[in-house]
């Protein structure tokens, strides 16, 4: 392996890419083939305690499945959940912070608002490096930048000792204002590079330069935390590549929907760490664009989460910040919204007679009771099964066997009694409720930038997506559902077809008006210079590099700031213009007359990545219809058909209510729905008018 | 429609989503710091007779004070007939059901099928309503007209019009009306987007669906807070908690007496045996006290409950007027988030009593509201109003969370960063306070210290806090919490102590004000302590060797 370097320009002229998406319990695999615009699907078991040991498995396995050699595989784009099980798990290093002298606390304070009103025993917001670690260092910038303190250089060797007493492994540096003034932070690294050449040091200027320190603190000290972490990983990837002439530029995915190089991922992996999402939204991103949809509202429905994306126009929305487990990270991510609801969703009464569904989850241990594994508790996919939309002899294609005698008397015993319902009402019932909650977050997801749902086609996946997606759609107004191929290794599909993403940003709050523009203008160029030298380091070709400039603007005196993009080579009147418009929109009123604040200016460098075209899949030549089974729908028990997926031909049209079957997934058509192929292997359900 | 189960459920869980999607058009289009970065507001559902149905996650003493304020407006103040669904009324009045002037509630009527289904409601705390101090949180007014602009209940929207008058009016007696009626647009905004979400709702189920749907969800909530209630022990538990001052007539505390009756599925609460209504700000309407009383039975239950009206219904508060839990007008009653939060205390440690498992020593008890007017020789004035806050109270399994937002508020802080940015002012410090929490066998949660700097040549400095002379207390041999404490070091190195509350106190360039807030109290015996979790403590410094 060997990172992407100046003399080797992009993309490389062999014939493979592979995307590899790293998940919990199996590591999914796609694999372009160029030399036939064939893209393939491989599956194998993750590795947990070195995944990159499961990731070259999946590797060999394609190559003698699908017939390339591994010296053909260019390029390898990699989806990982390395530094996000690293937080989740606190497998971190031992790190410490170095904080303006009087502020070491901040980290622990937080911004102390609770998420839930009415408890007792609150448990304290996390926070990843105790008292002990934090220290102070006597120094402080002003809000302008100006010095009001200058840094204490005789008390860094202080420090250093102390460094070198607490053991740290990694240091965080964030001190106050410097997202204007980044010096005092800069001579504190080289100071102490100089004197430990081995201890990986984060500033908060250069991975997270914007305002409010509480959030970049946050930031600095997890991308400072995951350094080592990340790297090893990538140690050991890089010992495990170079076998059997398998010598692809590899690429890690990030949390903004783009990859990095492995120097930017060594660096600041907390770039990876809601790296997710990426993949499933840029799968939206990819089918919006084959299927001719601009507008896609796509919903991820697994065992414990349900999270939703948008493709507005062709783009997938991108937020400047997010969370992990609680913890703020200040960088640019791809705008998920992820409620605590899947097919592992316990259902209960409560004393009111109140019929719930989650949050609580049974997860995959010991999940719903058909699995019965100790579960006890009816969960979604209980509910599911009980109707007869899941098939207890075909559950992941038959790999395991669903306990139905025992799931109906769990409904019954929670659900049912407790209300007076019969099983069938009392899971109908459950689905209901959960449906709506889907149908709330989607509409939250939509309604924060003042989009309407009609205006959306609903793509849906995961392993219990596509049992909920029509009810969903009918519940919002939404008249055409996606169920893309391979819904279960979408998120591969995705990674397949990304580019090289740079984000770049500086915080200074300037007005809007003619006065600032010296200011915007050297603070852009600044910016734009930086990212063309990245994606130059990157290897990629001038001609195909792309910068976006954008903006966050917000009425002088709010908190919250919309990023705008800047269209027009630094036309203030026009993007202060679409703030304006922006505004109303997201939030039903403006005011032309009101000032107008930049508080951070942002470039994106893009690095486009070839996008060879894929081809379409070869029907097989087995009957499509499989044969119908007994469903509870519409308060009544009917024979439903049932379709076998993979042999759908083109000409066939479902009608609803039908159940499609797949391997690692099974869908629901509702009533008034329709469904057939549609490109890119697609099936699209729309919905009459009933 | 029919409403079984499924169809209440999940008309409740949107309710709920509406009240969110009215809280983030407020904090993504307010301008104040109070309302933007404190989080100082609340939004809500109502049914057509003003009972709470549905509630943002935000203020406790706000959303259960909204219900008591809109009820009586339709009682008293506003014609129900004349109240049109294209007209937003709003009030800050204390005496018309609110609970002090910084707070403007708005509320707008839903219609569907030509008949009133709902209300939605949105209440920010302004950053400042006029009044002899900046942010409007004067400590030694005695009468409400010193307090600030006082608004009855009118139509600042009429017929979807805009009342130019009041807006106008507004601006002329506030000191920063570009923010406060930046804020008040926010809030219209939040309503047109509660009662869409409303009629949404309603063009599905129907008018007669959402009216009886609202009626069992109220149900539902008052069958679980009953069935927790009917689990508590029958009987009378009494507990007092003192306030320091009124800040007029010092060294004189006020008295917080509850008396709590449990009976089957009821609780009765006689505040009776509380002070009379003290001369300064430290009072309370009955809006506000009844919020304390409700939040206190509703974290008491052990049973899971929708938070809304219908959880009021098994508790019955005897509070006789001229009390300062019921203060008669004119009263001053800006400070009555202090009568709200110790009486919180006090109910704790009657329910202490009855639910000795579940129920944590005194957290801090306190907003510590201070403001800060700049006042530059050749710019603006700039008004900061903080709230800051303390320790949470040990739990009986856990130790109390420094910094935490606890009981009747829910403040976030400010960032350093921001206020810096703003205007000419300087945070110097920014701190856990050592030793503050009360130690037990679980210890309480540390206060905070905060230092702030002034740059401009003349600055006023305004504070309304409390529990500097009674300490929050500890339960089950658990020891007290650190008083507060408020230090004015002068330009010069000289350090003086000020008083809690204090109104428009005259700063210079170079002076510092130091506050020090308290810590939760200790729950248990200090010498039961797991002595590990004794020498973590020493090793961070929460505790002081």
């Amino acid at each position: 392996m060997r990172a992407a370097e100046e003399d080797h320009p992009l993309p490389e002229p062999r014939p493979v890419r592979i995307a590899v998406d790293v998940g919990g319990t199996f590591t999914d695999l796609q694999v372009l083939d160029a030399r036939s615009g064939a893209v393939r699907a491989w599956k194998t078991p993750t590795t947990p305690e070195d995944p990159s040991i499961g990731l070259m498995t999946g590797v060999r396995e394609a190559a003698s499945r699908f017939g390339f050699a591994l010296s053909d595989v260019g390029l390898l784009l990699h989806g990982t959940t390395i530094a996000t099980n690293a937080v989740l798990e606190r497998r971190l290093a031992r790190g410490a912070l170095l904080t303006t002298a009087g502020f070491e606390d901040v980290l622990e304070i937080t911004r102390h608002v609770r998420k839930e009103l009415y408890v007792v025993d609150p448990d304290p917001f996390p926070c990843l490096i105790p008292r002990d670690r934090r220290l102070g260092v006597p120094e402080r910038m002003r809000a302008d930048g100006g010095v009001e303190t200058p840094l204490d250089e005789g008390a860094v060797a202080g420090l250093i000792a102390r460094l070198d007493a607490l053991r740290a492994e990694a240091v965080a540096v964030c001190l106050l204002h410097s997202y204007v003034n980044p010096a005092h932070e800069r001579r504190l690294a080289e100071m102490i590079a100089a004197a430990r050449p081995g201890l990986p040091v984060t500033l908060s200027s250069d991975i997270s330069p914007e305002i409010r320190e509480y959030e970049r603190s946050s930031t600095t000290v997890l991308n400072a935390l995951l350094v080592p972490v990340v790297k090893a990983y990538l140690d050991r990837l890089e010992t495990r590549l170079g076998e059997g002439g398998f010598h692809p530029l590899v690429f890690l995915v990030q949390s903004n929907g783009g990859v990095c190089s492995l120097a930017t991922a060594a660096a600041q992996p907390a770039r990876l760490l809601l790296s997710g999402p990426s993949g499933g939204a840029l799968a939206a991103g990819r089918i919006a664009e084959l299927l001719g949809r601009p507008n896609l509202v796509a919903v991820d429905m697994g065992g414990t989460s349900f999270d939703v994306s948008v493709v507005q126009g062709g783009r997938i929305g991108v937020v400047t910040q997010g969370e992990i487990d609680g913890l703020p990270v200040r960088l640019p991510m791809v705008e998920m919204r992820t409620i605590g609801a899947g097919g592992g969703s316990i259902a209960g009464v409560d004393a009111g007679g109140r019929l719930t569904v989650g949050p609580r989850s049974a997860g995959a241990r010991p999940g719903p009771v058909a699995y019965g594994r100790g579960g006890a508790e009816p969960t979604v996919t209980d509910a599911n099964l009980a109707l007869g939309r899941l098939d207890p002899d075909y559950f992941l294609g038959g790999l395991m066997k669903l306990d139905m005698a025992a799931t109906r008397a769990a409904i019954a015993a929670k659900v049912g009694t407790p209300l007076g319902l019969a099983v069938e009402p009392a899971a109908q019932g459950m689905l209901t409720v959960t449906n709506a909650n889907l149908g709330a977050a989607v509409r939250l997801s939509l309604f924060e930038k003042g989009l309407d749902p009609r205006d959306f086609a609903l793509l849906s996946f995961g392993g219990a997506g596509g049992l909920h997606a029509t009810d969903v759609a009918t519940e919002m107004g939404i008249r055409e559902v996606i169920f893309p191929r391979e819904p279960g290794t979408l998120s591969a599909y995705g990674i397949l077809h990304s580019d090289l993403v740079q984000d770049l940003a500086r915080s200074r709050v300037l007005s809007a008006r003619p006065e600032s523009l010296p200011a915007i203008a050297a603070l852009v160029a600044e910016l734009r210079e930086e990212a063309a030298a990245r994606l130059s380091r990157d290897g990629v070709a001038p001609e195909a590099q792309l910068l976006e400039v954008g903006a966050d603007m917000r009425y002088r005196g709010q908190a919250f700031e919309l990023l705008v993009p800047w269209l027009e080579a630094l036309d203030l009147v026009a993007l202060t213009a679409r703030f304006h418009a922006m505004h109303r929109q997201r939030f039903s009123y403006a005011d032309e007359r009101d000032a107008v604040e930049i508080v951070t200016l942002r470039v994106t460098a893009i690095g486009r990545l070839p996008k060879p075209a894929s081809g379409e899949p070869a029907p097989s030549g087995r009957p499509a219809l499989k044969g119908s089974r007994r469903v509870f729908e519409d308060g009544a028990w009917r024979d439903v058909p049932v379709w076998d997926r993979d042999a759908l031909p083109p000409e066939d049209r479902i009608t609803g209510p039908a159940i499609v079957e797949e391997a690692f997934a099974t869908h629901w058509i509702g009533r008034s729905w329709t469904a057939s192929l549609g490109p890119a292997g697609a099936l699209i359900a729309t919905r009459s008018d009933a | 429609m029919p409403l079984g189960p499924i169809e209440i459920e999940v008309i409740r869980n949107a309710l709920t989503a509406a009240a969110a999607e009215m809280d983030v058009t407020v904090w993504r289009t307010s301008r104040s710091t109070i309302v933007r970065e404190l989080l100082d507001y609340s939004t809500a559902v109502f049914d057509a007779e003003g009972n709470n149905l549905a509630q943002s996650a935000r203020i406790p003493g706000h959303l259960n004070s909204m219900s008591h304020l809109l009820r009586e407006l339709l009682d008293r103040w506003v014609d129900p007939a004349s109240w049109g669904h294209e007209d937003v009324v709003i009030t800050n009045d204390p005496y018309c059901g609110g609970q002090h002037l910084p707070d403007i509630v708005a509320f707008k009527p839903v219609e569907h099928e030509g008949r009133r289904i709902a209300f939605v409601g949105t209440l920010c705390h302004h950053i400042d309503v006029g009044g002899l101090a900046a942010g409007s949180y004067a400590a030694k007014a005695i009468e409400i007209f010193q307090e600030g602009l006082r608004i009855p209940p009118l139509k600042l929207i009429e017929n979807g019009v805009r009342n130019e008058g009041v807006w106008a009016m507004i601006r002329q007696n506030v000191r920063k009306p570009e923010l406060l009626l930046g804020d008040l647009s926010s809030q219209i905004a939040s309503l047109e987007v509660g009662a869409a979400a409303l009629r949404r709702l309603a063009a599905r189920y129907g008018a007669d669906s959402m009216i009886e749907a609202g009626r069992r969800i109220l149900d539902m909530s008052e069958a679980a807070i009953r069935a927790a209630i009917r689990r508590m022990p029958d009987g009378t538990y009494e507990f007092t908690d003192f306030l320091d001052d009124d800040g007029i007539d010092l060294d004189q505390p006020i008295r917080l007496h509850v008396k709590l009756t449990v009976a089957g599925d009821a609780i009765a609460v006689d505040l009776s045996g509380c002070s009379p209504q003290v001369t300064g700000p430290t009072n309370a309407t009955l809006a506000s006290s009844n919020s304390a009383v409700m939040f206190a039975i509703m974290t008491a239950c052990d049973e899971p409950f929708a938070a809304n009206a219908g959880c009021y219904r098994p508790v019955t508060t005897i509070a006789p007027e001229g009390l300062v839990v019921n203060a008669r007008f004119p009263a001053p009653v800006v400070h009555r988030v202090a009568v709200t939060h110790r009486l919180l205390n006090a109910m704790y440690g009657a329910l202490h009593q009855v639910v000795p498992d579940r129920i944590p020593a005194a957290y801090y008890g306190n907003s510590y509201v201070c403001t800060f007017q700049t006042i530059p020789q050749d710019a603006p004035r700039e008004v900061l109003v903080e709230i800051e806050i303390g320790g949470s109270g040990a739990h009986p399994a856990k130790d109390g969370v420094n910094a935490f937002a606890s009981g009747m508020h829910n403040n976030s802080n400010i960032p350093i960063e921001m206020i810096e940015s703003q205007m000419p002012l300087t945070v110097t410090h920014y701190a856990l306070r050592d030793g503050s929490g009360g130690a037990g066998m679980r210890r309480g949660g540390l206060g905070l210290t905060r230092e702030w700097r002034v740059d401009s040549d003349r600055a006023l400095f305004t504070a309304n806090m409390d529990r500097f002379v009674h300490a929050p207390y500890g339960l089950a041999g658990g020891g007290p919490a650190a008083v507060g404490r408020l230090t004015l070091t002068r330009a010069d190195g000289q350090e003086l102590p000020l008083a809690p509350k204090s109104d428009n106190v005259p700063l210079v360039k170079g002076d510092r004000v130091r506050l020090d807030t308290s810590g939760g109290g200790g729950f248990g015996d200090p010498a039961a302590r797991d002595p590990d979790l004794v020498a973590r403590d020493r090793a961070l410094g929460y505790v002081r060797p």
